[in-house]
Parts: structure tokens; sequence; C-alpha cells
């Protein structure tokens, strides 16, 4: 078997560590941002091998301790391991931003997509569920829907998908819009594609580009509109490790001054929010061609 | 001494490429042309030529990342290049002033015309708001504007795009400036529109006595309305010479091309047409810059050709500009 | 436009209500209730009538002011709302006054020198306050303000222990106390005002500082700065060009924020038991207090479409460029 692969790693620039230094230069604030989600993805993933205890394994004796060699984190109400908890808690926070995310996109690109094209009736009705969605605040939105469906992580979920969809729906409408009367669009229309493709084929590539960055966004609202949930008591019940009702669980020790079982829950979530926002305003920075004038 | 002497003037643009490192775009590559009293110079060239650049370079208007990296501009003897914003306020919109491509956006919108008339003069002299009011009305009459006190209150966005380009022509002129620069003042206007700009920049010129220089890609326009006429290409000036004699003996292959792009010439003259990429300002060709679209490039070509006299005050840059044969054949004398 | 508007929301809240699962005929029932004592509780709630003929019955309260009871604490919605709305809008007025006079000057400033200091260090703390949650930095800093360093008092509401309410004249307790010469009390409101309002001013400032450089930078770029430039006005008179002609933008961003914030200030409500419309909209919505709810997100809508209303009028006021829609 001969080996016909050609040695790509000669072309200066081409190999994927000079890509991505490449990357890293022209927008720092992707690259950082890049670097703390897959951070936090990896604890997420590896939760299992890494933790020093289980999520809810208790030390009944070890009640509020504070952190030290034994729990890094200190131990909550209930004896169990802070750093143990909030390491599993990454998984929550991604188990519900990938799919929310996800949701999102099934939801409001088709949709954008459709409104964007068509216009007309369908246009008009999209428009308006979508400005009745957007002058109600959404956290209450979302506390109203999840009491009233029952508190369970899908509930979650779908209630924050859905909520976020307009806002693809929106941003895909409005480059559908503007993509709708340009030359490739009219030829492919014109050599007789039939719509499902014009709108699948041609125009969601290009439609979608201008959202990559709000997804990243979108997935940041999730992870926080979901532990705030958490932490007025619904959707996620303790002793789930999830950070908003770990937080939740940390605020009533607070007063009495064991500050580390809101603490950590809480640094976690803002450590991931803003990873997520810095991933979303690098991806901007990158996809956007009309470069800053001072050329950062 | 001329009023405005730009000499050796290089602008460049930095950005930064995929790989975040930095590149320099040279946008002005040592550009010297004169303008005296009572001429109007039309500049021309494509797009990307350096026009503009060279009109925002002059009123130091560049902003980051384009900059002046050497060179200088006088206007009456001063140095205007590395002045301070203050004093170059005072030439600014007094002695040298500008009109724009759009005219319409750059008013103020909210501001109402007449304030922005009154501003105007307040801003460099002492003035009372009734003064300035009045020989605001006076000079939208000079500019041919009907009704003119009533178009005083007018906001910018109730304008036509012929009456915002004579009300920056208004603004241009009330405060007795010797010189005017107008850089496509007609891109973007009607085409009856368009000649009646020009001829009263022209009279108003000529009435005041003062100097002018129109940014075009119109050559039209610069048969028409110019004395002296420099072609722009690459950020250099290629040729620059009296009018009538530029076009009747176009000596730069470039310029050549450009005006036997109107179908009488070539029927007249028979040049053929070369028509290419726009050059690329981060990566210039090494001599001359007009050599990979050029027909008659040599080895000679590569290496940076002088500004060859070509006959009174006709100047063009080319190897083989007084080689040239008034039927476009190049005898090549060694 | 606004009818209908309004009209989807409420008959959207009168259902998904509904839907719950939460029965408060149960609730109010008790355990040693029987068949005929639910029937006659839900008929005292109007539950017993068909959907449709409820939201009727609703609306046609609701054009006499009669939003209901609440079935929770026995009263009238409309006095509930009434006697809590103006904490909220306490908290809410002076947190958006305090991150607004601090988020937009910050914001220009960032803008004129684009990615020099001042302007990295703004987008860094502005990005703080995008990602931080509101509820768990106010934890925090009742941690450190209050058990640690002794310096905030309390959360326990709007005034300590020892005072009491001043005369109702603006709502606002600070205000009325130093209106009607109570100086204790003002200070009292004035300590338990601190926290909360600092907190929510950053909040509220991350959004302003981010919006108002990104305008600030479009206006600076614009054609006619640039030819107010090439007109040679001083500095000064440019920057006060594109400082008007920046605001319009900025007062309309800042305004749309205002509609979510009334929301958002009900998870500061709760921490620092504030007592204000939030705080019982929330409670309300976990017990399926329907007539609250509704109440609850009837207001916060009529607070949105308010807000939509003096923003249009605004603008229609400081552009020119603005005209009367049909």
């Amino acid at each position: 078997m001969t080996d016909t692969s050609i040695d790509r790693s000669a072309a200066v620039g081409f190999t994927t560590s000079g890509r991505i230094l490449g990357i890293a230069r022209r927008s720092p604030t992707f690259a950082i941002g890049f670097a703390i989600v897959t951070a936090f993805a990896f604890v997420a993933i590896f939760a299992d091998l890494i933790s020093p205890y289980g999520a809810i394994e208790t030390f009944s004796r070890q009640v509020l301790q504070p952190p030290g060699v034994e729990f890094f984190f200190g131990a909550d109400g209930n004896g169990m391991d802070v750093f143990s908890r909030v390491m599993y808690g990454a998984r929550y926070a991604f188990g519900i931003a990938v799919p929310a995310a996800t949701l999102m996109l099934l939801i409001g690109v088709p949709l954008g997509l459709v409104a964007g094209y068509k216009g007309g009736v369908l246009d008009e009705v999209v428009l308006r569920i979508m400005d009745v969605l957007r002058s109600f605040p959404s956290i209450v939105l979302a506390l109203a829907v999840v009491s009233a469906t029952g508190q369970s992580l899908i509930n979650v979920i779908l209630v924050i998908g859905f909520l976020d969809a307009p806002i693809f729906a929106r941003l895909v409408r409005s480059e559908v819009l503007a993509l709708r009367s340009s030359g490739f669009i009219e030829s492919a229309v014109a050599a007789g594609n039939p719509t499902w493709r014009i709108l699948f084929v041609h125009l969601m590539p290009n439609a979608i580009r201008g959202s990559t960055a709000m997804i990243a966004v979108r997935m940041a609202w999730a992870v926080r509109i979901s532990a705030t949930l958490a932490f007025i008591g619904v959707g996620i019940q303790a002793p789930t490790p999830e950070w908003g009702a770990m937080i939740r669980q940390g605020a009533e020790f607070v007063i009495s001054g064991e500050w580390w079982v809101a603490l950590f829950p809480g640094a976690a979530l803002v450590g991931i929010v803003l990873g997520f926002n810095l991933l979303g305003d690098g991806l901007q920075d990158l996809l956007d061609p009309r470069r800053k004038a001072t050329g950062k | 001494m001329s009023l405005l002497e730009v000499r050796n003037l290089h602008t460049h643009f930095v950005s930064h490429d995929l790989n975040n490192r930095s590149r320099i775009a040279k946008g002005l590559n040592g550009v010297s042309f004169e303008v005296d009293k009572g001429e109007i110079v039309g500049i021309v060239g494509e797009t990307g030529a350096g026009k503009s650049l060279t009109a925002m370079s002059i009123m130091g208007l560049l902003q980051p990342p384009a900059r002046i990296v050497e060179g200088s501009v006088r206007f009456d003897g001063n140095e205007l290049v590395g002045l301070g914003v203050d004093d170059l306020n005072r030439i600014r919109g007094t002695e040298l002033t500008m009109i724009v491509q759009s005219p319409l956006t750059s008013l103020d919108p909210l501001s109402r015309v007449g304030k922005q008339l009154v501003r105007a003069q307040r801003e460099h002299r002492n003035m009372s708001s009734d003064a300035a009011w009045r020989a605001g009305a006076d000079m939208l009459a000079t500019v041919g504007i009907p009704d003119a006190e009533r178009r005083m209150r007018a906001w910018p966005h109730e304008l036509s795009g012929g009456m915002a380009q004579r009300i920056l022509i208004a603004l241009a002129l009330i405060n007795g400036p010797r010189m005017l620069i107008a850089d496509e003042p007609t891109t973007g206007l009607d085409v009856t529109v368009q000649a009646q700009i020009l001829d009263l920049l022209k009279n108003l010129v000529r009435d005041r006595d003062m100097a002018a220089m129109i940014i075009t890609h119109d050559l039209g326009v610069v048969a028409h309305y110019c004395t002296r006429m420099c072609v722009m290409f690459a950020g250099s000036i290629i040729e620059m010479g009296p009018v009538r004699q530029v076009f009747n003996d176009p000596r730069h292959p470039y310029t050549q091309a450009l005006i036997s792009s109107t179908p009488k010439r070539i029927a007249e003259k028979g040049y053929s047409q070369i028509g290419g990429p726009p050059p690329n300002l981060y990566d210039l060709p090494e001599g001359c810059h007009y050599r990979d679209r050029c027909s008659r490039a040599a080895d000679l070509c590569r290496t940076t050709p002088p500004l060859k006299n070509v006959g009174g005050n006709h100047v063009a840059m080319c190897h083989f500009a007084d080689k040239e044969a008034a039927d476009g054949t190049v005898t090549s004398h060694g | 436009m606004v009818v209908p508007i309004l009209l989807g929301i409420t008959f959207l809240t009168f259902m998904l209500v509904r839907i719950g699962d939460q029965n408060p005929v149960a609730m109010l029932g008790g355990p040693m209730a029987d068949e005929v004592t639910f029937a006659v509780i839900e008929k005292e709630l109007g539950l017993d009538k068909p959907f449709f003929v409820q939201f009727g019955i609703y609306l046609g309260n609701l054009v006499q002011g009669d939003l209901g009871e609440s079935w929770q604490s026995s009263e009238r919605v409309a006095d509930e709302i009434r006697n809590r709305l103006p904490a909220s809008l306490e908290l809410l007025v002076f947190s958006v006054l305090l991150g607004a006079l601090v988020g937009v000057p910050v914001g220009l400033r960032s803008a004129q020198r684009p990615n020099g200091l001042f302007d990295q260090v703004s987008r860094f703390v502005s990005l703080f306050g995008f990602s931080v949650p509101t509820y768990w930095i106010a934890l925090m800093s009742i941690f450190v303000f209050f058990f640690l360093l002794r310096w905030a008092p309390p959360p326990m509401g709007r005034l300590d222990i020892a005072s009491f309410p001043p005369p109702d004249l603006t709502g606002s307790y600070f205000i009325d106390s130093v209106l009607t010469g109570n100086w204790t009390t003002a200070w009292s409101a004035l300590g338990q005002l601190t926290l909360p309002v600092i907190l929510f001013s950053i909040i509220v400032a991350a959004p302003i500082i981010k919006h108002t450089r990104a305008i600030s930078l479009e206006v600076l770029a614009s054609d006619y700065v640039r030819y107010a430039r090439a007109q040679g006005l001083r500095p000064r008179t440019v920057r006060r060009v594109a400082l008007r002609n920046a605001i319009t933008p900025i007062l309309t961003f800042i305004g749309t924020e205002l509609t979510g914030l009334l929301a958002a200030v009900s998870l500061l409500e709760l921490i620092f038991a504030w007592g204000g419309l939030g705080q019982w909209g929330l409670n309300a919505i976990l017990l399926g207090d329907f007539a609250a709810v509704q109440g609850y997100v009837l207001v916060l809508a009529v607070f949105s479409v308010a807000i939509f209303i003096v923003l249009d009028l605004l603008v229609l006021l400081l552009e020119p460029r603005a005209t009367l829609r049909p």
C-alpha cells in the first residue's frame, strides 16, 4: 500500500497549529472564549474521572465544612462536596445549553427562511407573534410556562428553545430578505430549483452565517436562565448538582457566613457565561468582513 | 509660489490580514502637483487610484488606519502636514474648502440648513447670528436656490441631491475661500443637474478668482471645465498637463487607454484599449506600477519611470513617453 | 396596535395559568375537604365555567378596573399591585438613573479612543456585567458588605426595623421622607437602597456601555461628522454634532432595555425582601394564583407598552426625520 498522502505541513500557514495561531491573533476574544468553553466541556465530560467525590455523596458529619484540603470548595448544608458538585454541574450547563440551542435553530431557522422568502401573510403572522413574544420579559414567560407545565429538565430545555427561536427567526429572515434578490438566488430560481431546495441548499448556509455569533450568546443565556429558574425553585430541584439550585441552597447560609456554598457554583456560572459571551463576540469579530477602522 | 503645492505625498493604510499580520496599502506614492490661483485642475483616474485620498490628505481628514507617511502639502506657503487641529481649522472651511460626493449624508441631519450656514461662519469669525443668517440666505441665492429664506429653515432630509450639493457649495464659499476642492461633486446627481452644478462651480470660481481642484472619474467633466489635468493611477500621477494638450496627445499608455475609451476617439486615433484588474495596493509591482497592464511593457519598466517632460507643462511618467509617435507606435532608440 | 398585543398577552397568560397542574381548589379546600366543598370553591373562583366564558368575564371586569382577587391572600389584585408597584419602581428608577448616568459617558468615552486602555477596561467591566447573575452577585455582596464589613444594613426590606414608612407622596420611601423632613427614615431608606441599587445599576449599565460605544463609533465614522471636520469646525463643535446624533438611538436603546428590567428586578426583590411587585408576582406564579399572575403579567405588559409609546413620542420630538405613521 503506497502512501499517497501529501505532506501539507510544509505549507506555511496551512498547518493546524498555524491556523489556530492565526485565528487567535485575529481575535483573542474568540481564543479566550473558546478556551474557557472547552475547559468547561472537558470538565463536564470527564467529571466522573476527575471529581474527588460523587455528585450526591453525603458526608453527614462534615456538614458546612469550610474549604480545605478535604473539600476544596467546602461542603454544603447536606454534607456534599461543593467542588465535585460544581464539576458535575457543568454537565447540566451543557446539557441544557446545547439541546436548547439546537431547538432554537430547528424552530427559528426554517421559520425565518420561509417568512423571509415567501413574505405575505405568513410573514406578517410570524412577525406579530415575534412582537408579542418580544414585549414579554422572557424570565417571566419562562417561569410561567415551566411552573405550569411541570418541574422537569426537559421542560426547561423546551421552554428556552421555544422562547429564543424568534430571535433566530428574525435574524435569518432579514438575511433572507437581503439575499432574496441577489444574483445567485435568481439564477437558482431560473434553473428551476424547487422552493425547498432554494431555501435549504442555497439560502440557508448564507443566511445562517450571521447567526453564528448569536448561537453562542443564546447558549450563555440558556445557562443563565435555567440557573435563574432553578434558583427561584422551578424546573430543577435539589439535590441535583445544578449550579442555580446550588446557589439557592447557598443563599440561606450567606447571612450566617458560610459563603462557599453559594460562591463557587456562581463563579462557575459566571465563568461559563463569560466564556460563551467571549466566544460570541469573537465569532462576530472573525466573521464580520468589516474590520473596525483601528484594525483590531 | 503656487497657492497649493503638494510634494511627494505618500499616504499609507495599515490593516491586518487573516493571520493578523500588518499589511500596508500604499494609497499615495509620491504625489506632486500644484494649483495656482485662477486654475481649475482636474484629477482623474479609476476607482482606487487615489483621487479622493489626495483630497483627504490635503484637508487633513485622514482617519486611522490611514496616515501620511511622507511628503508636504503647502497652502499659501504654510505647511499643512503635521499641523495641529486648531491651526488646521483656521484654514479649513475658510481659505481652503471642500465639497464631497454625497451631499445628502454630509449635512448634519439634526440641524436646519440655515443653522449650518450660520455655524460655518460663526465658528471662524465674530459675527452676529442675524448677520450670519442674512449672509447665508444671500449665499443660497447666489448658488441658485430659489426661495432662499424658506430653504434656510429646511431640514437636510427634505432636500434633493442637487439642492444639497448647492448647499454644500454655499457652505464652502460662505467664508470667501481661496481654493475649493470638489471631490466627485456630481456623482449620484441627475445628468441635467450635473451640468448645472458644474457650470455654477466654474462661474463662481472664476468670479471670485479662486483656485479649484475637481476630482472626477468622468473625462468629459475634465474636458469641459478644467484648465489643467492630472491622471492618477495606483497612487501616482502618471500624466499631467494642460487639458487640451493631454487630450490631443496623451503620452502615457494608461492615459491613452482612458481617452480612447470614448467611441469617437477610437475612431479617430485608433488607440488600443487596455483594461485590466485594478492594481493591488498592498503589493504593487516594482518599477512602473502600470506594467502589468501595459501592452508596451519592456524590461526597462522594472525600474521606476521618471516624469518626462513632453512639451510645455505636459509631463508623463513613462520610459517611452517621449518616444511616442502620433500613431501610437513606439520607436525604440535604445 | 397596542390593544391586540395586550390582548394577546392577557390571553396567553390566562391560558398558561390554567393548563398548569396547580390546583388552587385543592389547596384552598385543604385535606379534609370533600366534593361539595370543592364544588363550592370552584364556583366561587369561577372555575366551573367554560374557558372562554371565564376569559370573557375577566376582560369585562378588567375594563372596570377589577383585576380579581388573589386566592392566596384574599386581597384584591388591584390593591396588591397598587401597594407593591411603587417599591419596585423606586428600586428600578434609581438603578436605571445611576446605570445610565454612568454607562452613557463611559460608552462615549470608549468610542473616542477605541481599543485604548479606557476602552479595554470598560469593555471588560461591561462583559462582566453581562455574565454575572444578579442574584448571585447580590448574595456575594451581602456577604461581603453586610456580614464581613458591616457596612450595609441587613437585607430585610426597604426600611430597618425601627422605622415607619413616611406619608405616601411619590411612593418612594426615600423621596417621601426627604420631602416631609423625616431625616432618620430617609437615612434608613437610603441605607436599604444602597446595595441593591448599586448592584442593579451595574447590571443596567453593562448593555448601555456596549451599545453606546457601538452607536458612537458609527456616528463618529459618518459622512456628516467627517464633513463637519472638513468645514474646519472646532473639535468641540464636531463632538456636539456627533453627540446630538447619537443620543436618540442611545435613548431608544435604554428604553427597550427598560421594558425587561421591571421583571429582572424581581430577583433582587426576592433577595433583599423588598416587598415589591416582582417578589409578589414570582410567588404567585409558583403557587398558581391565577388572578395574581394575570395581574402581574398585565402590569409588566402595560409597562412595556407605555415605555414604547413614550419612546415613540421622544423620537418624534428629537428627530426631524420622524413622522407620525397612520
